[in-house]
């Protein structure tokens, strides 16, 4: 069951991304009917083999096999060129660069790594014993809530360059999601 | 996104990428081997029974052996084979020591030695530190990681409209940053699963002893407890186990459509005993299907998925989902494919800074060593581990010292050998880790009996010397066309 699953899912990822690609391929004009059919196929792929293999089971296989298939598009459809000196400027986004203090980079690193753990257990632990529901389940959707919050506030305390804002958002998140758990407690 | 927002989204996704790459590599490159731990361990170990079905009374014979020679008051857990699973095993565990087993179909008994299978798990799950800080440290590389595709998706304004573009053979950064972006996007959503999982997995520890001090006094049972069964009242008189195969049948006959696949035995020999069967259904990931009967056989607890909390189906799912272990081979495939994905996007991330650095005339010669020393260091290391392991199994406890001298010893030689320069260096080292797999193949053949599990294995070993052999860019075609 599972090995049919695993090529519906490459199968309907090899047709869904080949589509999209023809879409994408042109940049003069949307080419809307193909972006939809492409889009279609994939969600199409996932709902038949979630609903042959099971929901997660399914969804999982399917999910992994259009990753692979998509990843096969890319590579039969490489452009290679011939090596050539880089250019200094490329069309890309290029990243902030500047001078930085060192005393700012280990605010960055207290921000994005200790206390970014603790605001994100804060919110965690918040819905864990806030949130309605078993707490069984309560508990495991905080713990997943926990690493999906710790990535986000890495992702903003290293992007944003106002630092005393970030540790006043992280402190008070902080603060207020143990308070309100501790108030609450499992019930 | 403002163009300055997308730019200081991309530093940050630089400084993290750098300040976590070559853990997040070493846990990526362990895991994806790690999806494999079965297999690898079947290859290590040719000569241990591998069975689809245990003749009547070999299951009742493997217990009575384990229990004999098991540690005093071990809990058993029995794997059944099946025809996916063709394996019979035993694990008797106790805190402190546990052995493990492979049955035939007659139930004799003969101890797993898979040290590098063991050794591979444990680096991709603890880095073989103590658990709790070794957890803590992966849990940590995985919210890192998960933090780097947030912030990656951000920093790319045009992600579908470059959705497909894969340049090879001009620019080293541009190549390397296609490579980078496609690998990155189109596998998303598996790279979001596994690092979220593998967070979660690995802060569980923090997460149940920091709740536990909020809400139960430190006591880290009570939330363990929510999620397990409460003990049976403590009774510790001498009493033999029921049959094991009537509890199968009896368990076979009440869930309908599910097939037993794991009996958990607690307290063995005692009157309090606990004999936990566990079920499996084809369309869900994880068991869910639980009967429970005391000493003298009575049914204690008969369970079925629709009881379950979603929490607790949640919970054992989250292992499974992680590690690829829920559909046989295929899905095996899928994780082994795309956590290679998974390995080629962390390196090519630091890569690109690399070579953003040299294009700018800011070269680092010596991280760019260094980190030629981590990319293919590790397959090098990984690698004469294994040929350790084969050479000498009993001494498992030793591969984690082979391996932490090789990869210190391949990163003190990459930064130290200044005569050359970084893509001859990298050549070289990945030329060496392709003789070192291919050594491994070898004294499998020299030291091993090769059967069909073993031949797989040696297969992929090659096709791994093979492509690390290669030349990474083909330059015969010109700029334009597509490769189809």
């Amino acid at each position: 069951m599972t090995a049919l699953a695993a090529l519906v899912a490459v199968i309907g990822g090899l047709a869904g991304a080949t589509l999209l690609r023809r879409a994408w391929e042109d940049r003069q004009r949307e080419r809307v009917g193909l972006i939809v059919s492409g889009w279609a196929a994939l969600a199409g792929t996932v709902l038949l083999d979630a609903a042959w293999a099971g929901w997660v089971k399914g969804s999982a296989v399917a999910v992994a096999g259009i990753g692979l298939a998509a990843l096969i598009v890319v590579v039969q459809g490489r452009t290679v060129r011939a090596a050539r000196a880089a250019r200094s400027t490329s069309l890309a986004p290029e990243p902030l660069e500047g001078p930085s203090k060192a005393w700012r980079g280990w605010l960055k690193a207290l921000l994005a790594g200790p206390l970014g753990m603790t605001a994100a257990m804060g919110i965690a632990f918040c819905y864990a014993t806030w949130a309605p529901g078993d707490p069984r389940t309560r508990i495991i959707v905080g713990g997943l809530l926990m690493p999906v919050v710790w990535a986000l506030a890495m992702t903003w305390t290293l992007a944003d360059q106002r630092l005393l804002r970030s540790l006043a958002v992280l402190l008070g998140t902080t603060v207020a999601g143990f308070t309100l758990a501790a108030m609450r407690g499992l019930v | 996104m403002s163009p300055s927002t997308v730019r200081a989204v991309l530093s940050g996704h630089g400084i993290l990428g750098l300040a976590f790459a070559a853990i997040i590599y070493l846990v990526c490159l362990t895991g994806t081997l790690a999806v494999f731990a079965h297999d690898i361990a079947r290859w290590e170990q040719p000569d241990a029974p591998s069975t689809t079905m245990l003749v009547p009374g070999a299951l009742d014979r493997a217990v009575r052996s384990a229990q004999a020679s098991g540690p005093t008051h071990a809990t058993l857990y029995v794997s059944l084979p099946s025809r996916a699973e063709p394996e019979a095993g035993i694990i008797a565990y106790t805190p402190a020591l546990h052995r493990e087993w492979a049955a035939d179909r007659n139930g004799t008994l003969t101890e797993r030695q898979t040290p590098i299978a063991d050794f591979l798990v444990d680096l991709h799950v603890a880095l073989h530190l103590p658990r709790a800080w070794g957890g803590f440290i992966v849990g940590l590389t995985g919210v890192a990681l998960l933090s780097s595709l947030i912030s990656g998706i951000l920093a790319h304004p045009r992600i579908f409209k470059d959705a497909f573009h894969l340049r090879r053979g001009g620019a080293r950064r541009l190549q390397e940053a296609d490579m980078h972006n496609r690998l990155g996007i189109w596998a998303l959503p598996f790279h979001v699963a596994i690092a979220l999982t593998g967070a979660l997995l690995g802060l569980s520890t923090l997460i149940v002893g920091v709740l536990a001090m909020l809400l139960y006094r430190g006591d880290t049972a009570k939330v363990y407890g929510l999620f397990t069964e409460a003990p049976p009242a403590a009774n510790a008189t001498t009493a033999p186990l029921p049959p094991l195969e009537p509890l199968l049948a009896q368990a076979r006959h009440r869930s309908g459509r599910t097939e037993p696949i794991q009996i958990i035995i607690e307290r063995a020999g005692r009157a309090d005993a606990r004999i936990t069967v566990t079920s499996r259904r084809d369309r869900l990931l994880v068991p869910q299907d639980m009967m429970i009967f005391d000493v003298r056989g009575r049914v204690v607890k008969d369970q079925h998925p629709a009881d379950l909390a979603l929490g607790t189906r949640m919970l054992g799912g989250i292992g499974q989902l992680h590690f690829g272990w829920f559909g046989g081979l295929p899905v095996r495939l899928l994780y082994g494919l795309l956590g290679l994905a998974l390995c080629i996007v962390t390196s090519s991330g630091v890569t690109i800074w690399l070579a953003r650095r040299r294009d700018r005339g800011r070269a680092v010669p010596l991280w760019e060593r260094l980190w030629a020393g981590v990319t293919w260091g590790q397959p090098l290391a990984l690698a004469l581990t294994g040929i350790t392991g084969l050479v000498a199994p009993a001494q498992g406890g030793f591969l984690v010292w082979v391996w932490l001298a090789i990869t210190a010893g391949s990163l003190i030689i990459a930064g130290a050998a200044k005569g050359f320069d970084a893509s001859n260096g990298a050549a070289r080292v990945r030329h060496l880790a392709a003789i070192s797999i291919l050594a491994l193949a070898l004294v499998y053949l020299l030291t091993r009996q090769i059967g069909l599990s073993g031949m797989a294995v040696e297969l992929a070993l090659l096709v791994g010397v093979g492509l690390l052999l290669r030349h990474p860019a083909t330059k015969h075609r010109r700029e334009g066309q597509t490769a189809r």
